[in-house]
């Protein structure tokens, strides 16, 4: 088995290192492809050659693998498919981080903006902050489970406590580093205290703040896997550990893995989505 | 039309003064200014950076506070912004993040629909943004841009417009047509407009009077009545001779 791989490997590096020859824009698709081909070779090579004999007094001796390759991780997908467990663990976790991130969003961005306007603001809420936000959200998982249970809102609480500083911080930032032409043009234009923060601070403050949101985002899945491991059973994190302990199916935790991983590239797809829109597009040029 | 000297001036400003902390030192940004500026005056305040053209600017428009002295216009002391006195900003003045056509309509919330748009879309055609009224700042030219602040501005049929080296951000042609769009508009509108700048020939281009400013401390130097008729020619013996003078008075050798 390791031949064909170890040619595979070779044949890819070797496309990788001839692709200077190619124009940009076949690098952009060959490239991708080829890193790809190449790490999987890799990854089966390794894995294949992690392996022990055990020897059972009476029985042959068996050779077990300890990592799983590539070809078994495929059929780990197959399987839970097919009794449609990681359909309802992915919906779990996702219900998870949008309730989590929603709530962070929703207190964190007038809050934000709040402390980035007004000045007293700003002194009364800054430090709190400022403690708060080091503290790894992995952290509040004993208080949260001690005052939820082992619950969704447990979960849902750790996904809040990660999401919620990117967006008070972010929203705070873009207000305060503001042009002061706009708070002044808006003055001198005679817009009342609501309309300066309806149609100036907010939309000046919005490129930031979608960013501060991807980032949250990010964080809150990151966050969710960690949670759901310890403080729930169910979800993409339960997945990988009850995959461990029961049984040591390793295969069943890189799938897992993987499919955690391309749910994080579609959720910050979608939030890229939104810098598109004509009324923040001028935050993300690079002019 | 009686002799302005009759008509009380529009702008009086007496002892207006601005002094800054910078850690445990103060100094002085504008030492104590008397101006008079009549109605419908084009007036240009030249002069260096650092000279307090833009720290006296600020003050006339009511966005800074006065270390001592006052401004009155219409015999009104200025505290405030007011739309009736606008402010046209060398940057960042419009807001990238709506169009051009929102951003003239700013300071028309308060107008009946039918009327805002007919205004918005007058002041379109007046500074030749037809065709881009629905464009976003990062879509368009510097020159457009600036166009933008200055109907956004006009729009709300202010008394007086501020503007401070509205043009500075713009290549030397586009600033040339811009000063000359300028003068066709402030003789449509008869508008009262204090430019700051720091090129003497936009100065002597634009204004009917330039008031020189000069640094440590920024006070005014001189007052100079421009006499010259529109359109102005650079190259009279008139216009030389003001242009040499003006250097003069800002310490500066004419010709490199």
């Amino acid at each position: 088995m390791s031949i064909p791989a170890l040619v595979t490997a070779v044949v890819a590096a070797a496309v990788i290192v001839a692709s200077r020859g190619l124009r940009q824009r076949a690098q952009a698709v060959v490239l991708p492809i080829f890193t790809g081909i190449l790490l999987l070779a890799v990854w089966h090579l390794w894995a294949e050659s992690t392996w022990y004999e055990l020897a059972t007094p009476g029985q042959p001796t068996r050779r077990v693998e300890v990592f799983p390759t590539p070809g078994r991780v495929l059929p780990a997908f197959a399987e839970l498919a097919s009794d449609g467990r990681i359909f309802r663990y992915i919906i779990a976790s996702l219900f998870r981080v949008a309730t989590g991130f929603g709530v962070a969003a929703l207190i964190g961005i007038p809050l934000g903006l709040y402390a980035g306007w007004s000045t007293r603001g700003g002194y009364a809420i800054d430090p709190y902050i400022a403690a708060l936000r080091p503290i790894s959200p992995i952290a509040w998982i004993p208080i949260s489970t001690l005052a939820f249970g082992i619950k969704d809102e447990a979960a849902i609480f750790i996904i809040f406590m990660g999401a919620f500083f990117p967006i008070v911080t972010g929203a705070a930032t873009a207000v305060r580093s503001m042009p002061i032409a706009y708070v002044r043009a808006a003055h001198n234009f005679g817009l009342r205290k609501w309309e300066l923060l309806r149609f100036v601070v907010f939309p000046a403050a919005l490129p930031q703040i979608i960013t501060s949101l991807r980032i949250a985002l990010g964080i809150g899945w990151l966050v969710v896997v960690a949670a759901e491991m310890t403080a729930i059973q169910s979800g993409l994190g339960f997945l990988i550990v009850d995959a461990r302990n029961m049984g040591m199916r390793y295969d069943l935790v890189v799938a897992g893995m993987i499919v955690i991983g391309a749910i994080g590239i579609g959720l910050d797809w979608l939030v890229r989505r939104l810098e598109r829109l004509d009324s923040v597009r001028w935050g993300f040029s690079k002019e | 039309m009686p002799p302005q000297s009759e008509m009380p001036p529009k702008i009086v400003v007496r002892g207006l003064t601005k002094r800054f902390r910078r850690g445990n030192e103060e100094f002085t940004a504008l030492a104590p200014v008397d101006l008079d500026i009549a109605q419908g005056e084009l007036v240009c305040l030249l002069g260096p950076s650092g000279c307090g053209k833009s720290t006296l600017l600020n003050l006339l428009a009511g966005f800074d506070e006065a270390s001592g002295g006052t401004v009155h216009i219409d015999g009104e002391p200025v505290r405030t912004p007011d739309p009736r006195r606008v402010f046209v900003f060398q940057e960042y003045g419009i807001f990238p993040w709506a169009t051009v056509r929102e951003n003239i309509s700013l300071g028309l919330r308060r107008r009946p629909e039918a009327e805002r748009r007919e205004i918005v879309e007058r002041y379109i055609d007046l500074v030749g943004l037809r065709g881009f009224e629905n464009s976003y700042p990062g879509e368009i030219s510097g020159g457009m841009k600036q166009r933008v602040a200055v109907a956004r501005a006009l729009a709300v049929s202010p008394e007086v417009v501020f503007m401070d080296e509205p043009f500075g951000a713009l290549d030397s042609l586009t600033r040339l047509s811009m000063r000359q769009e300028l003068r066709r508009i402030w003789q449509l509108e008869r508008l009262t407009i204090v430019l700051v700048t720091h090129d003497v020939d936009e100065a002597l281009q634009l204004a009917d009077r330039v008031v020189v400013m000069t640094s440590s401390p920024g006070r005014i130097a001189a007052t100079i009545p421009v006499g010259l008729e529109h359109p102005r020619d650079v190259l009279s013996p008139a216009y030389g001779t003001l242009r040499k003078h003006l250097f003069g008075l800002l310490g500066v050798q004419d010709g490199v």
